[in-house]
Formats: C-alpha cells, sequence, structure tokens
C-alpha cells in the first residue's frame, strides 16, 4: 500500500503506519494493547482477530467511538456500533461448501461433525447443522470435545462408528483438523471430508497420502488459484501478494493470512472516499449506499437477523477442494440467497445452541 | 535484627512504599496503568495463594477459585441487580464457601494426590461455566458486567471505577487491607500451626492439632482472597470467560511464586512484580518474548533455587566473604 503511494487524502500522499500489539488471546491484554495503540499511537483504526478478547475490549472501544474490525462476527452487536467484520463473516460462508457438496455429490446422505467446544467451534457447528438439514443430509453423530484434547483417535473413532459419508470437521483448530484427518486415514475412512479450514494441507498429503485427500472441501483458497484472477475479485494482484507472502513466511500461509491486507484495502477506499481518517467519518464513507467491495466481489453490509446490526460484510465466497494435491476454487457461490432460503433453519439452530445476540450473556 | 527492628523496618517501608505506588499511576500513560491493576490484582492471587501453600498443600485449582469469585459477582451484579458494593464481598465469601465445599474430598488427599484432585475438581467447574449457557453465557461468558460506580453528594455524576486511576487507588487500598490481613494471620497462632503442619504433621497430631481442619481453613481464606481478586477483576474488565481461568493462566501463579520463593512473605510478591515487569519490557521482541522469559526462569531456577527472595542474603554473604578474604 504504501510503496503504491499510500493514502491519498486532499490531493496528499500519506504513508500508513501499522502498529503491532501481541495481546496472547487474553481479554486483560487485549484491553492494554487497545489503550497503548489509542494512548501512545493514536491509531485510526484497530485489526483485531476477535473472539474472547473482544468482550473486554468493547466497552472501551464504543466510548471512544473508535473504528475496530473482527474476522469473527459473533462479536458483533447492537451495543458496539463502530465494530464491523468487514471481510471473513465465520461461520456462515461454511453454508456454501454443505450447498456445493450436496449439488455435487447427491448420493452423500450421513454426516458424523466434530468440533472443539468454544466460541469459534460451536457457532460452527450450528451452522453445518443448518446446512446439512437444508440439503437433506442427516447429522448422525456430534462429537463436541475439549479444546485441550490431544489425542484424536477416539474422536474418530466415535464419528466413525455411526457409519458416516461425510466426515465434518466445523472450525476446529488447524492442528485439531490436520491431526483428525490423519486418524481418519489411519482408520480406514473412505468418505468425503469437509471443512472450514485446511491449512498446511501439503503436511497432511505428506503423512496420508494424494489420493487420501483429494477431493477435500474447505473455504480457504491458496491466493495464486487462477479462479482469482476474474473481474469481480477486489483483492489487488492476488497472485503477488501470495508469493511474496510465502516467500518471508515459508510455511505459514493459512486461512486468514490475507484478510488483514483485504480489511486495509476497504479501509483505504473508505478514508479517501471521505477525505479523511476519522473512524466515524471512514465509516460512514464504508457503509455509503449499504453495499462495499469485499476480496470475493461487492458485497453488502448485512447481520441485523442474527447480531442485532448490520455490521458484516457478505457476499459471494469460494468453495474450495484439494485437486492433484493443490487447492482449488471449485465455485464462489452466494451467501445471501442461501440465507433468503434458509434462514430460519440457521436460526433455530444458533437459537438452540444459545448463540443468538439476544441469548448471550 | 531483632524482631521490633524489623517491625520498625516494615513500617518504614510501607510509609515510603505505599504514597509512592498511590502517586505512580498519575505519571504513567495509560495502558500502564492498566498493568499496574492487572499487577495489584496478581499481587492479591499469588500471597492468597502462598497461604495454601503454608500448610503444605500446592493446589491447581486457584485460578478457577479466582474465576468463581469473578462469575458470582457477575451475576450477582447483572442477573440479581445487587449493587455492586455488595456483590463483590459477597462473591469473596461465596468462592470461600465453594472452597469449603470442595474441602471434603480434596482435602483428604495429600500432596501429588491433591494436586491432581484439585487439577480435577477445577476443570469440573470451569466446564460447567462452559456446559451452561445459562446462567454462565457458556464459552462466550458473561459481558457487559456493570462497573463500579459510586455517588458522592458533592459529585454531579457518580464516581466511575471504570477510569483506570480510581480503580487503582481502590485497588491499592483493597490489596493493602488484604495482604496486611494475610500476614497477620500467616504470623498468628493460626499461621504457626500451619508451619507445623505442613513440617511436623505426625507431631501436630500427636499434641491434639486437627490438621484436617487448619488446611480447610488455609484453603478457604485462601479462596476467599482469590475470590475478591476475581470479583474486582470482572467490574474492571466488565467481561469473562471460562478460557481465562485454564490450566495454563494457573500454571503463571505455580511460576511466580516458585521463582519469588515460598519461604517468606514477600517472595511471592517479588516473583510476580519482577517476572510481570519483564514481560512487559520483552514484549516489543514479539516471538522471541517467551524464549527470553523461559531462558530468565531456567537461569533463576539454576542459580537462585530458593527464589528471588533468597538473593539479597546471597550478596550479603557473597559481600562478607569478600570482606573477609580481603581482610586476610
Amino acid at each position: 500500500m504504501n510503496r503504491a503511494g499510500g493514502l491519498r487524502i486532499g490531493g496528499d500522499n500519506y504513508k500508513v503506519e501499522f502498529v503491532s500489539y501481541d495481546n496472547e488471546y487474553l481479554p486483560d491484554k487485549a484491553l492494554q494493547g487497545m489503550k497503548k495503540l489509542v494512548g501512545e499511537h493514536d491509531v485510526k483504526f484497530v485489526m483485531m482477530l476477535g473472539g474472547d478478547t473482544w468482550p473486554a475490549v468493547q466497552p472501551f472501544a464504543t466510548r471512544r467511538k473508535l473504528l475496530t474490525s473482527t474476522l469473527l462476527p459473533s462479536d458483533l452487536s447492537p451495543d458496539a456500533p463502530y465494530h464491523i467484520a468487514p471481510c471473513e463473516v465465520h461461520p456462515i460462508y461454511n453454508v456454501t461448501g454443505v450447498e456445493w457438496m450436496a449439488q455435487n455429490f447427491p448420493e452423500l446422505k450421513r454426516a458424523a461433525i466434530c468440533a472443539q467446544n468454544d466460541s469459534l467451534g460451536l457457532p460452527s457447528v450450528a451452522t453445518y447443522l443448518a446446512a446439512f438439514e437444508a440439503a437433506g443430509i442427516d447429522v448422525v453423530d456430534q462429537n463436541i470435545f475439549d479444546p485441550s484434547t490431544t489425542d484424536f483417535a477416539p474422536v474418530v473413532t466415535s464419528m466413525l462408528a455411526s457409519g458416516p459419508d461425510i466426515v465434518c470437521l466445523d472450525t476446529c483448530y488447524a492442528d485439531y483438523v490436520n491431526l483428525i484427518t490423519e486418524q481418519l486415514f489411519h482408520q480406514g475412512f473412505k468418505g468425503k471430508i469437509i471443512s472450514c479450514t485446511f491449512d498446511n494441507y501439503q503436511d497432511v498429503i505428506e503423512k496420508t497420502s494424494k489420493e487420501f485427500v483429494e477431493g477435500f472441501i474447505f473455504q480457504f483458497p491458496d491466493f495464486d488459484d487462477p479462479a482469482l484472477r476474474q473481474d469481480f475479485i477486489n483483492f489487488k494482484r492476488p497472485k503477488d501478494f501470495y508469493e511474496k507472502f510465502v516467500e518471508r513466511h515459508p510455511g505459514q500461509w493459512s486461512a486468514v493470512a490475507w484478510e488483514y491486507a483485504s480489511i486495509m484495502d476497504l479501509w483505504k477506499a473508505a478514508a479517501e472516499q471521505a477525505a479523511s481518517v476519522e473512524p466515524l467519518a471512514v465509516l460512514e464513507a464504508m457503509k455509503q449506499g449499504g453495499r462495499a467491495p469485499h476480496a470475493f466481489g461487492d458485497a453488502s453490509w448485512w447481520g441485523e437477523e442474527l447480531w442485532g446490526i448490520d455490521n458484516a460484510l457478505v457476499g459471494n465466497w469460494p468453495v474450495v477442494t484439494v485437486r492433484d494435491g493443490r487447492a482449488r476454487i471449485e465455485e464462489f457461490r452466494s451467501i445471501p440467497e442461501w440465507w433468503s432460503c434458509y434462514k430460519d433453519l440457521l436460526v433455530k439452530h444458533m437459537e438452540a445452541m444459545g448463540l443468538m445476540h439476544y441469548q448471550q450473556g | 535484627m531483632n524482631s521490633a527492628s524489623r517491625r520498625h523496618g516494615w513500617w518504614l517501608a510501607a510509609a515510603v512504599l505505599l504514597p509512592a505506588l498511590a502517586a505512580l499511576p498519575f505519571f504513567l500513560p495509560f495502558h500502564r496503568q492498566d498493568f499496574m491493576i492487572f499487577l495489584l490484582l496478581d499481587v492479591m492471587l499469588v500471597v492468597s495463594y502462598r497461604l495454601v501453600t503454608l500448610s503444605g498443600e500446592w493446589s491447581l485449582i486457584h485460578m478457577v477459585l479466582m474465576g468463581c469469585g469473578g462469575y458470582a459477582s457477575a451475576l450477582l451484579s447483572k442477573r440479581a441487580d445487587l449493587l455492586v458494593w455488595l456483590s463483590i464481598p459477597l462473591a469473596a465469601l461465596l468462592t470461600a464457601a465453594v472452597a469449603l465445599l470442595l474441602s471434603f474430598p480434596l482435602l483428604r488427599m495429600r500432596g501429588f494426590y491433591f494436586l491432581i484432585g484439585s487439577y480435577a475438581a477445577g476443570e469440573a467447574v470451569r466446564l460447567a461455566w462452559k456446559y451452561f449457557v445459562y446462567p454462565f453465557g457458556g464459552p462466550k461468558g458473561l459481558k457487559l458486567i456493570p462497573p463500579l460506580e459510586l455517588q458522592l453528594p458533592f459529585l454531579e455524576q457518580p464516581l466511575s471505577f471504570v477510569e483506570p486511576i480510581p480503580f487503582y487507588l481502590l485497588l491499592l487500598v483493597v490489596t493493602c487491607v488484604s495482604l496486611l490481613l494475610l500476614y497477620r494471620l500467616e504470623h498468628s497462632r493460626i499461621g504457626l500451626t500451619l508451619h507445623m503442619v505442613h513440617w511436623q504433621p505426625s507431631l501436630a497430631e500427636a499434641v491434639g492439632v486437627n490438621s484436617w481442619r487448619y488446611r480447610t481453613l488455609a484453603f478457604a481464606c485462601g479462596a476467599f482472597f482469590a475470590g475478591l481478586a476475581g470479583a474486582l477483576f470482572v467490574h474492571y474488565l466488565g467481561s469473562i470467560n471460562p478460557n481465562q481461568f485454564a490450566i495454563g493462566e494457573m500454571l503463571y501463579i505455580l511460576v511466580w511464586v516458585i521463582i519469588g520463593g515460598t519461604r517468606t512473605f514477600a517472595g511471592p510478591v517479588i516473583g510476580v512484580v519482577v517476572l510481570s515487569v519483564l514481560n512487559e519490557i520483552f514484549r516489543q521482541y514479539d516471538e522471541w518474548r517467551p524464549a527470553i522469559y523461559g531462558l530468565i526462569l531456567l537461569l533463576s531456577m539454576r542459580f537462585l533455587p530458593d527464589g528471588l527472595e533468597s538473593l539479597p542474603g546471597r550478596l550479603r554473604g557473597l559481600w562478607r566473604r569478600r570482606v573477609a578474604a580481603a581482610q586476610g
């Protein structure tokens, strides 16, 4: 961004300064970090992972009218009007993978699902349950394990005992996805695997086989994917970004590697449009007309029915599979279209797990 | 040094240190004020943990007991609309009651069995917070917990303890009172009996001391102060979730106490202050920080096996040997 001239406001170019703070995923450290960024560095926009750390920061950030972003839209709520999810709408995009699978493999009718019991895993379970129900797939086993689990053999044995055609790894952490996939290989699973992420899939291929991993469905592409060169993609030079990232951080490309860059693109465009970096002006410019350029195509600000506020940018999301040892986008599918048909199902499952915004503590 | 002059030394140190600590946040940047707040809470936590170790038991449930205080006060104030000023002491008492209940199965065990039992009990409590979305909020926990406020007759708006300086000053008072009470307890007849239960359990039983009762007392008193710290913590932070009280966080308490030393009252305080300050100093080194932190731990355990509290004594010994050598 800075090499391309930086931020252009009022005819002048400004360099964007990035300041980081490691909050160790601890709420008290996140609060200290937010105060440091605001108090010492006068930051205008804070990008966070979200999750457990957000509630501790929320009162301070809201009082200060600070523009903040999260990768987890479940952090959104009506009492945090300056908090946005402009890139990843976890876990709602997972419906696109199930929908694609159901259309391309209609013979698969029995799914077993596993996830860790935390704020990342449970909303994703509710979403997959809704997506499977919408696709007419029976969920024959649900295995919610503690996040401190290290031995996944019993989890896999229990799932396979129900005779599933599909094993759904939900939004398990990257290490868990790899370990569970290896267990599925060792325990002789022959069906389809679907997951939210599949980071470091090359390592799994080395430990299992190319044939076993072939057709693994997930939601996050490598950014050198030819499908990202299409005109509607708003992420600038994805292949160059991917190659530079892999060169600088070998073996560290992950589901979220591109997301902060994508959010910065959106923020830059809004700041230039608003001719200001002040949080409220940027937010207003960002949300003007109810639409904005998301990395995977133009999208709408949405979320009122699920999170109580239209602060999540939702549009198309890619369905990715492993083909011949590489992650490749099969298709882009529309999340709003799925929502317009099956929203009652998603709300039903979210409510059953106490995950709707009005059920939150 | 006799006990009277040592007492005078303590009072003198307190007379210098307390005003300095009270004035400190006025000279610190915004986020450092928060650091001081969390440091004081950690001081309360480690000193209350030391009371438990006095009876010879090392538990892995202390962090969860802090969480009990936090959850209890959050629920009392948020769901039962109780005044926060009441919910905090009530939460500390409830935490002591939980510890009392847990002491029936736990304190039948000793040593390693107690350690593992306390871990299992702590996990059971923590997983219950995760499992029950109502009332505990499940894995996401509780948020928008009401802060402490004080309506004073000469102020138009209530004094809000959401701001770090008022909260810090309040916490400094609570911490000082807590430390004073814990110090008095340790140096009372009860404290001496706890030492005997630890070091001479057979002798203690032989002279009619009910060691189970004393261990229970230490466990419940430690829990009271951990609960108090937890309650204050959530009303400042405004949120609570089960992951904050996981075993990883408990290990920090153990490290602070072990590195600081448990022989004296000041040992754990030195441990938590030194390690927390070092952690902040090395924050800028990002991924190197855990390695640096680990190296410091290894070096201190290798060269100061009795903890940082033994450092002045070692330095004094070294000085005396040098003087003696110089004098021939």
